[in-house]
C-alpha cells in the first residue's frame, strides 16, 4: 500500500491543524538550531581565545609537579636549555605540530618611579608570539574590527621593549614608549630589576587580568629571572584543534619512549573559563531543548490524537478491507513523521534566514567579566541540527505511535460505528 | 445465479450466539443462528431494526466474532485464525459495501478502488489497471479522478461496489447499501449488484429493510429478535 501517499493526503484533511503543528515544530526547531548556532559561535570564540588569545596553544608540556611546586622550587621544575632543545628536537617533525614555543612566566613588581604594583608576565619568543596568534579572529571579526586591541606584538631586535595590559598601563600612567622598571625574585631568590619600555598596551579580554598582565620576549624574561636558557613549559601549537587529543597521546608515547617524564595538558584543561562557559551553556541548551521538545511532542501527540479520533471509521474500513493492525500504525506514524520532517525542514529554512538577519545586523554586547564588546554571531551548527532533526523525528513518531496503536486495536465493528 | 447448492457451502455458520454487554446489561443480538450460504447466491437478510441483521453481517464478514458457535468460510474454520491471518483472509475473499459508503475522502474514485489491492501488495500499475476495469464495470469510467465529495450518493456507492469487487472476492457483504439513497438509486444499486452477481459469479449478501428490493433476490432470510424466522428461496 502506498503509505506515503495516504500519509501525505491525510495531512491535507485538516489543513489548519496541520499548519499549526507544522509551525510549532518549525519554530521549535529554529529556536533550538539558532541557540545551538549561537553557543557554537561562543565555544568557537572562547576556544580560539584560549588557544591563541590566552596563548595556551593546544598542548602544554611541563615537568610533573610544576604547577604545584614550581613557584617554591623553580630550579627543580624549570626546563633547562638542554631539556628544551631535546624536546624540540623530538617533536618538531611530528605531524600537525605547527609550533613549539618555550615559555617562561614570572611575577614581580613594576614601577614608574612614583608608584609600584604587581604584575604577571609572560616571556615568549617574538616570532612564536606571532605564530601563536594566527587564527585568533574570524574573518567576520576582522572585518568588524572587533577585539582589535587584543593583538600583541614583540620586537625581536629590542628585548627591553615590552607590552603591558591596558589596565596596568593606566595604573602606572604610562603611555606608548613610556619607561618603567620590573623587579623580580630570580630563580635563586635574589632581587633583580631591569628597565623596560612599553611599546603599546593591549587588552587581555578578561577584566581580572587586564590590570596585571605584561608580555616580554623570552630572552628578556630569562635575563630578568636569571635563568638563561630556561623555560617553565613548552607550548605546542597544532594545525587543527581536533588533533589535540590524538597528538597528546602520540606525544606522551614518544616522550615515554625517550625516557622523558612530562605532564601534558590540553588547552581546555588549562582554560577554566572555557570549561565553565561550556558547562553553563550546555546546561542552558539542554534545558531549552527539553522545553521545546516537550512542546513539540505535546503538539504532535495532540494533533495525531485528534486525527486518529476523527478517522476512526476510516480505520475500521481499512481494517475491513484487509489492512493489518500494523498497517494502521504505519499510516499514522508515517503521517506524524512526515509532519515532523516537513516542520524541521521549514525550521531549517527559518534558521538560515534568521541567522543571516542576525549576522548582518551588526549586534554586539559585552559579556560578564569582559573588557570589550563581543559581536553577536550565529553559526550553522550542523551536528546539533542533524541531532535535533533525528531526535524530533523519533520522538514525534513515538508520540503518534500510541494513539495509532490504540486505534489499530479498536474492534472493527466499534470503529465502523464511530460517529 | 446459484451454482452449487448441493456441494460444500461457501459459508456455514452454526449455532451462532452473540451477546453484547451494555454496562452490566447483557443484550443477546443473535440466538443460535445457523445458516449456509452457497457460492453465487444473491441473498438478502431483512427484518426490522434491532433484529440482528448488522450483527449477522459482521460475523459473516469476519469483522466480529460470535460469543458462541462456529463460522466456516470456504471450508476453513475461521475461529482458528489469528488476527493477521483473518485480516488477510478477509482482504482476499470478502468485499464490503457500507451504508455510508466509507470511501477515503482524500483519495480519488480510482485510488479508493486501488486501495484493497495495494494493501495486498499488488503493484501500482496492476492495481490501477484493475481499478480502472472495476470502475468501468460499474459505469464510472468518466469519474475516476473525482474525489468522493464530487460524486452523488449513487455514484459513491458504485465506487464502493467497485472497491469490493476489485479483489475478485468470493463474497460481498453489503450492510444496508441503499439506506442513504433515494428509491431510484436504491434500485439501480441493487440491479448493479445483481448484474455483478450474474456476470462475475460473486456471492452477495446484503441487508435491507426495504421490501421492494426483495423482488430482486434469489433468497431472502427474515430475522426477528436475533432469530431466523424465515429462509425463502424465491427464484
Amino acid at each position: 500500500m502506498n503509505t506515503l501517499k495516504l500519509a501525505f493526503r491525510g495531512l491535507s484533511r485538516n489543513r489548519r491543524r496541520s499548519l499549526m503543528t507544522l509551525l510549532t515544530i518549525a519554530l521549535g526547531f529554529a529556536a533550538i538550531s539558532l541557540f545551538a548556532g549561537y553557543t557554537h559561535n561562543i565555544y568557537s570564540g572562547i576556544s580560539r581565545g584560549a588557544i591563541h588569545g590566552e596563548m595556551l596553544g593546544h598542548l602544554t608540556l611541563r615537568k610533573p609537579g610544576m604547577t604545584k611546586e614550581g613557584k617554591l622550587y623553580p630550579e627543580r621544575y624549570l626546563l633547562s636549555n638542554d631539556e628544551v632543545e631535546k624536546l624540540i628536537e623530538l617533536l618538531r617533525n611530528e605531524p600537525h605540530v605547527k609550533l613549539l614555543a618555550p615559555r617562561l612566566a614570572f611575577s614581580g613588581l613594576i614601577s614608574n618611579g612614583r608608584v609600584s604594583t604587581i604584575f604577571l608576565a609572560e616571556g615568549i619568543e617574538p616570532s612564536a608570539l606571532k605564530t601563536l596568534q594566527d587564527g585568533m579572529f574570524t574573518q567576520a571579526e576582522i572585518e568588524r574590527g572587533a577585539f582589535i586591541n587584543m593583538k600583541k606584538k614583540l620586537d625581536p631586535d629590542h628585548p627591553e621593549v615590552v607590552e603591558l595590559s591596558t589596565g596596568l598601563a593606566d595604573l602606572l600612567h604610562i603611555n606608548n614608549q613610556g619607561q618603567a622598571a620590573m623587579l623580580v625574585n630570580t630563580m635563586s631568590g635574589q632581587a633583580n630589576a631591569l628597565d623596560v619600555t612599553m611599546s603599546k598596551s593591549f587588552d587581555t579580554g578578561n577584566a581580572g587580568t587586564n590590570d596585571k598582565f605584561a608580555l616580554v620576549s623570552l630572552g628578556f624574561a630569562q635575563n630578568l629571572y636569571d635563568a638563561a636558557g630556561h623555560a617553565d613549559r613548552l607550548t605546542v601549537l597544532l594545525d587543527e584543534v581536533t588533533q589535540t587529543e590524538p597528538m597528546r597521546k602520540l606525544i606522551h608515547a614518544k616522550l615515554q619512549a625517550a625516557g622523558l617524564e612530562m605532564e601534558i595538558n590540553s588547552w581546555n584543561e588549562l582554560s577554566s573559563f572555557y570549561t565553565q562557559v561550556h558547562g553553563m551553556f550546555n546546561m542552558i541548551f539542554g534545558f531549552i531543548f527539553l522545553i521545546v521538545l516537550t512542546v513539540v511532542v505535546m503538539s504532535v501527540a495532540n494533533s495525531m490524537g485528534m486525527t486518529v479520533i476523527e478517522r476512526t471509521r476510516e480505520i475500521g474500513t481499512l481494517r475491513s478491507i484487509g489492512l493489518r493492525r500494523a498497517g494502521v500504525v504505519r499510516i499514522f506514524t508515517m503521517e506524524s513523521l512526515m509532519l515532523t520532517l516537513n516542520g524541521c525542514g521549514m525550521g531549517l529554512l527559518l534558521t538560515v534566514m534568521v541567522r543571516y538577519g542576525i549576522n548582518v545586523a551588526n549586534i554586539s554586547y559585552t559579556p560578564p567579566n569582559s573588557v570589550s564588546p563581543t559581536p553577536l554571531l550565529v553559526d550553522l551548527d550542523v551536528g546539533h541540527i542533524v541531532f535535533t532533526f533525528v531526535l524530533m523525528g523519533i520522538v514525534a513518531t513515538l508520540a503518534a505511535y500510541l494513539p495509532a496503536r490504540r486505534a489499530a486495536n479498536t474492534k472493527i465493528i466499534d470503529a465502523l460505528g464511530h460517529i | 445465479m446459484i451454482t452449487s447448492n448441493s456441494t460444500q457451502p461457501l459459508l456455514r455458520i452454526s449455532d451462532i450466539h452473540r451477546r453484547f454487554m451494555l454496562g452490566e446489561t447483557a443484550i443477546d443480538a443473535l440466538h443460535r443462528v445457523s445458516l449456509d450460504i452457497h457460492s453465487g447466491e444473491f441473498l438478502a437478510v431483512w427484518g426490522p431494526s434491532g433484529s440482528g441483521k448488522s450483527t449477522l453481517m459482521n460475523i459473516i464478514g469476519l469483522i466480529d466474532t460470535p460469543t458462541a458457535g462456529e463460522v466456516w468460510f470456504d471450508g476453513q474454520d475461521t475461529h482458528s485464525l489469528k488476527d493477521d491471518s483473518i485480516t488477510d483472509f478477509r482482504g482476499k475473499k470478502i468485499g464490503f459495501v457500507f451504508q455510508n459508503f466509507n470511501l477515503v475522502p482524500v483519495l480519488s474514485a480510482q485510488e479508493n478502488v486501488m486501495l484493497p489491492l495495494q494493501i495486498q501488495g499488488v503493484t501500482d500499475t496492476a492495481a490501477r489497471d484493475r481499478a480502472t476495469q472495476a470502475l468501468v464495470d460499474v459505469g464510472l469510467d468518466k469519474f475516476m479522478t473525482q474525489r468522493p465529495d464530487k460524486l452523488s450518493g449513487g455514484q459513491r456507492q458504485r465506487v464502493a461496489i467497485a472497491r469490493a469487487l476489485v479483489v475478485s472476492p468470493r463474497l460481498i457483504i453489503a450492510d444496508e447499501p441503499t439506506a442513504n439513497l433515494d428509491s431510484e438509486n436504491s434500485t439501480m444499486i441493487i440491479e448493479l449488484m445483481r448484474q455483478m452477481n450474474h456476470s462475475k459469479g460473486v456471492t452477495f449478501v446484503f441487508t435491507t429493510h426495504d421490501p421492494r428490493l426483495l423482488e430482486h433476490v434469489d433468497r431472502k432470510v427474515l430475522l426477528r429478535d436475533g432469530l431466523i424466522v424465515e429462509d425463502e428461496v424465491t427464484q
